[in-house]
């Protein structure tokens, strides 16, 4: 190599790893900076230019658990999220299964169906909802809301669950029902375990939209059932806006969901780029 | 095997859809005096006639087209950019990650509060060390547009990043060796192999994230409420504040109803791309 070709190639280096320390910053500073502003003492929060140095305090996280309601909405949250993606779980992998693998009249429309449910905007559906359960006077209720947070779990994890159990080898299945394997047996024992990985990210993203909804939270709950998502907007009312009990209780909904991401990286890149996320 | 899930979504998806559609037919105005009633297609009548309406279809448009745009400039030029053995990819990876994972609502409020507000937001105060601000990021109606597109943006070019990394993997490796051999110069290897190559990839990225794009809600919801006046009132926004501000339930199902036929004729085409590419 000559010497003008070693300078290009340095710089070229220095110039990709530049783009690639800004990239990295772009997207992790302005969550670092919430978990930063969480620990930081009061006092400090308004500094103008913005202080870098201090001594963290758990004071904030301590002042939003004792806030009414927030310790309520998050448990709330849990309960809901868990449910709804538990009983999508339930109903989705057989139907996935069966639109991946049986062939059966109405097979086409009906898988067009379930996408158009999965794409169908939530607003438009709203209305109805908010129609529905006030007439039958289920707004505000455990039961109500689970029920329509699987009209968003399920469309969605059938159409992930799908593409896995498609990618699954026929000759498998048909050597267990040629030993004299039920169907049922086959799907049981032979399917499920090597749709672990599948389940396991259709599990993961139905949790993660049911936890991070707010659109449905913010009309079809209230005081006895509103989700974290919907609590955390006292913290920003319009007379006082508290960042540090704000930002300590924004620390607490993406938790989980960061813990995840972090355990399962790869599945998560995978569900993504299959239309996990309803955004 | 697939009958609960159907007659779940039966009951709970298609029901709703269609009273969606019913409801937008009718008048069901929960604080006006005049009671429900059958009305035809009045609401559409009004609705052409609703300068609101229009306006907030123009900004949906805007709000769309350039964030859908950015994504992809930005996610290519990144990923084509990165495509390389280079330390750090892996924390890349995960800064990439978080932004399309974390609740809306959280990184809406969060942009609102610690990064937009004017001297004590980080990205306000960077600026200002250039000479830049304090700038009226959600107070001015051009500059709240901007602001929410750029959240938008923010949230999902990571998205098309991964999607695109994905498709450079995957590509086979003897063209560019062929073209090398040829004596094509880089620009030309670009333009004539990667490109046609990465094609299906740009597809599914302008498809999905005009989707999600089209019934963006909770960030600008919490960024803006739609705001200031109705500088950030994108459709669903509109149909939002209708049905749930105004309480006008008919009106509001109207115009759900044009948000649904927007989202049926892009699901037709994301149906037929898939079954044509598998």
């Amino acid at each position: 190599m000559n010497t003008f070709a070693r300078y290009k190639s340095s710089i070229v280096n220095f110039v990709t790893y530049t783009l690639l320390l800004l990239a990295i910053l772009i997207w992790s500073v302005p969550i670092i900076w919430v978990i930063v502003t969480s620990l930081k003492p009061r006092k400090l929060i308004f500094n103008d230019p913005p202080s870098l140095f201090f001594l963290p305090t758990l004071n904030h996280y301590i002042d939003a658990l004792k806030t009414g309601g927030i310790v309520d909405s998050i448990v709330n949250s849990l309960i809901i999220s868990v449910f709804s993606t538990a009983l999508a779980m339930l109903v989705a992998t057989p139907a996935a299964y069966a639109y991946a693998r049986l062939r059966f009249r109405m097979r086409t429309p009906l898988t067009f169906y379930t996408l158009l449910m999965q794409m169908a905007p939530p607003m438009g559906l709203l209305i109805p909802f908010y129609f529905g359960l006030s007439k039958i006077d289920l707004l505000d209720t455990y039961i109500g809301l689970i029920t329509i947070y699987l009209t968003i779990t399920i469309p969605f994890s059938v159409w992930l669950m799908m593409t896995y159990f498609a990618d699954i080898p026929f000759e498998l299945e048909e050597a267990a029902v040629i030993d004299g394997a039920s169907r049922f047996q086959a799907f049981f024992w032979i399917i499920m375990p090597l749709a672990r990985g599948g389940i396991a990210v259709t599990t993961i993203f139905a949790f993660i939209n049911a936890w991070n909804d707010f659109l449905y939270a913010v009309v079809l709950s209230g005081p006895r059932t509103q989700p974290a998502t919907v609590a955390i907007f006292s913290f920003l009312a319009a007379e006082e806006s508290r960042w540090g009990p704000f930002t300590a209780t924004a620390v607490m909904i993406m938790g989980p969901v960061v813990v995840i991401a972090l355990f399962a990286q790869k599945h998560i890149v995978q569900g993504l780029s299959l239309g996990g996320v309803k955004g | 095997m697939i009958s609960p899930a159907l007659l779940f979504l039966l009951v709970v998806g298609t029901i709703p859809l269609v009273s969606l559609i019913v409801m937008g037919l009718w008048r069901i105005d929960l604080i006006g005096f005049k009671p429900d009633a059958y009305i035809g297609f009045e609401n559409y009548a009004s609705m052409a006639g609703d300068d609101r309406f229009w306006e907030s279809v123009r900004i949906m448009v805007i709000y769309t087209g350039s964030s859908v745009f950015l994504q992809l400039v930005i996610g290519l030029a990144l990923a084509l950019a990165l495509f390389r053995p280079m330390r750090g990819q892996a924390i890349l990876r995960i800064a990439l990650l978080l932004p399309m994972i974390l609740a809306p609502v959280a990184v809406g409020l969060t942009w609102r509060t610690l990064i937009l507000t004017p001297d004590y937001g980080i990205l306000d105060a960077a600026l200002q060390v250039i000479g830049i601000g304090p700038s009226p990021w959600l107070t001015d109606p051009t500059w709240a547009l901007v602001s929410v597109i750029m959240i938008h943006t923010w949230q999902w070019t990571p998205f098309a990043f991964l999607v695109f990394t994905a498709s450079l993997h995957a590509m086979p490796s003897d063209p560019f060796e062929a073209a090398m051999i040829d004596g094509a110069d880089a620009w030309q290897r670009f333009r004539d192999i990667t490109l046609p190559l990465l094609r299906p990839a740009i597809v599914v990225v302008i498809i999905l994230r005009t989707m999600i794009a089209l019934r963006a809600f909770d960030a600008i919801y919490s960024a803006t409420g739609g705001g200031p006046g109705t500088a950030t009132e994108i459709l669903n926004l509109y149909a939002y504040r209708v049905s749930f501000t105004s309480l006008d339930l008919g009106y509001g199902a109207a115009l759900g109803t044009v948000l649904l036929l927007i989202t049926a004729v892009i699901s037709i085409v994301v149906f037929r791309f898939r079954q044509s590419h598998g």
